[in-house]
C-alpha cells in the first residue's frame, strides 16, 4: 500500500501522539498497541488511498488522546487484579498516585510496607552472612530491666557490634523471613484491595457503541 | 402507558440502549471469536453483519487488549498479503468457558425479561396498530 507523502505524514503523526498519550500503565504493549492500530488504518485504508476515508477512519477510531483513555480506563484496576507481581502492583500504584491524594496516599503506605518487608528479610539473610554482626543488642541494669537497645546489621568484619547482649539470636532468621514476608504479602494484598474499593476509572468516551437509527 | 407525545426513543432511553450495548460487547466479542481467529477489523465486521451492534472502531481494540490481559483471548501477530502484518485474536479455554457462562446467564435474563415485559409488549403492539390505522 502507497500513501502519498501527506497521508503518511498523518498517519505516523496519529500514531506518534497515540504512543505518547499511552505511556502509563500500559507502557508494556504501547508498541504492540500502536503496531495493531497501523495495521488497522492500512487495512480500512487498502485499495482506496483517497484522504478522505483516511481522515474517517481516524475520525472513528477516535483523537489519539481518547483511544489511549479507553486503553487506560480500567487498566490499572484490571492489571491489579491479575498480577501477582508486587512489582507490577506498585508501578500501578505509582501511576495511581500521579493522579490522586488517595492513590498518593495509598502508594506511600505500600512504599514502607514493602521497605520493612524487604529489608526484614534481607536482615535476615544477613544474619547468616555476618551472625556476629547482625542482630538486636540490649544493655541492661544490674536489677535486669532495660537500659538501651540498639540493633545492628553486619557490614563486614571490621564491624563493632553495638554495647550489650545480642537477645535474638539465631531467631533473628526465621522471625525475620515469617514477618518480612508477612509483611510484603500484606502490603500488596492492601494496595489492590485500596485500588479496587477506591480507584474510579475515567469513564469511556460517549459513543463507543453507536445506537442505529430505530 | 406510552402517550402520544412522547418520542419514540427519548434522549434517556437512548443512553440506556447505549449502556445495555456497551455492556453485551464483550459478550459479543467472545461470541464473534467462538468459531474460531479473527483480526480486529474482521471482529467489528462480523458484529456488524450478524448483529445491529454498529461498534465504533476506537471501542474494540481497547477491549481486545482488556480481554487478553484477563487471559480471555490470547493474541498472535501474522504477516499478510497485503504487506503488513495483523494481530489475530483467539479464544483461550478460559475465554470459551466465560462465554459459555455469559450465555448461560443472558439466556436466563432474557428469558425472564421476557416474561416481566410480556405486558408491555401487547401495549407497544396496540399502540403501532393504532398508529397504523391513522391515515
Amino acid at each position: 500500500m502507497i500513501f502519498s507523502d501527506e497521508s503518511q505524514k498523518t498517519i505516523d503523526a496519529y500514531l506518534g501522539a497515540l504512543r505518547r498519550e499511552l505511556r502509563g500503565p500500559v507502557e508494556d504493549d504501547v508498541e504492540d498497541i500502536v503496531e495493531e492500530i497501523r495495521a488497522h488504518i492500512l487495512d480500512k485504508t487498502s485499495g482506496v488511498a483517497a484522504t478522505g476515508t483516511l481522515a474517517a477512519t481516524l475520525a472513528s477510531l477516535g483523537t489519539p488522546k481518547e483511544l489511549a483513555s479507553r486503553y487506560h480506563a480500567d487498566d490499572l484496576l484490571l492489571r491489579a487484579q491479575v498480577t501477582r507481581s508486587p512489582f507490577v502492583s506498585l508501578r500501578s500504584l505509582f501511576r495511581w498516585a500521579t493522579l490522586s491524594f488517595v492513590g498518593l496516599a495509598v502508594f506511600l503506605v505500600s512504599v514502607v510496607g514493602y521497605s520493612l518487608g524487604g529489608g526484614l528479610v534481607v536482615i535476615a539473610g544477613l544474619k547468616l552472612v555476618w551472625p556476629h554482626a547482625t542482630g538486636l543488642w540490649m544493655e541492661f541494669y544490674p536489677d535486669g530491666s532495660p537500659k538501651s537497645a540498639s540493633a545492628g546489621f553486619g557490614s563486614g568484619y571490621s564491624y563493632q557490634p553495638p554495647p550489650g547482649r545480642e537477645v535474638l539470636g539465631w531467631w533473628l532468621v526465621p522471625a525475620g523471613l515469617v514477618l518480612g514476608a508477612a509483611l510484603l504479602f500484606l502490603t500488596f494484598r492492601f494496595g489492590t484491595w485500596c485500588i479496587r474499593k477506591f480507584w474510579r476509572p475515567r469513564v469511556w468516551s460517549r459513543g463507543a457503541v453507536a445506537v442505529p437509527e430505530l | 402507558m406510552v402517550t402520544a407525545n412522547v418520542p419514540a426513543t427519548s434522549d434517556s432511553a437512548e443512553k440506556w440502549e447505549v449502556q445495555l450495548r456497551k455492556g453485551s460487547l464483550e459478550l459479543a466479542i467472545l461470541a464473534a471469536l467462538w468459531e474460531g481467529r479473527l483480526y480486529g477489523l474482521e471482529i467489528l465486521r462480523h458484529l456488524e453483519s450478524n448483529s445491529d451492534l454498529i461498534v465504533v472502531e476506537g471501542t474494540v481494540y481497547p477491549l481486545l487488549n482488556r480481554l487478553r490481559v484477563l487471559g480471555l483471548v490470547e493474541s498472535e501477530w501474522v504477516e499478510s498479503e497485503f504487506g503488513h502484518p495483523r494481530k489475530y485474536y483467539r479464544l483461550t479455554t478460559g475465554g470459551r468457558q466465560r462465554a459459555l457462562e455469559m450465555t448461560r446467564i443472558w439466556d436466563r435474563f432474557s428469558a425472564s425479561m421476557s416474561n416481566l415485559l410480556a405486558p408491555l409488549g401487547k401495549e407497544l403492539k396496540q399502540e403501532i396498530k393504532m398508529r397504523q390505522e391513522k391515515p
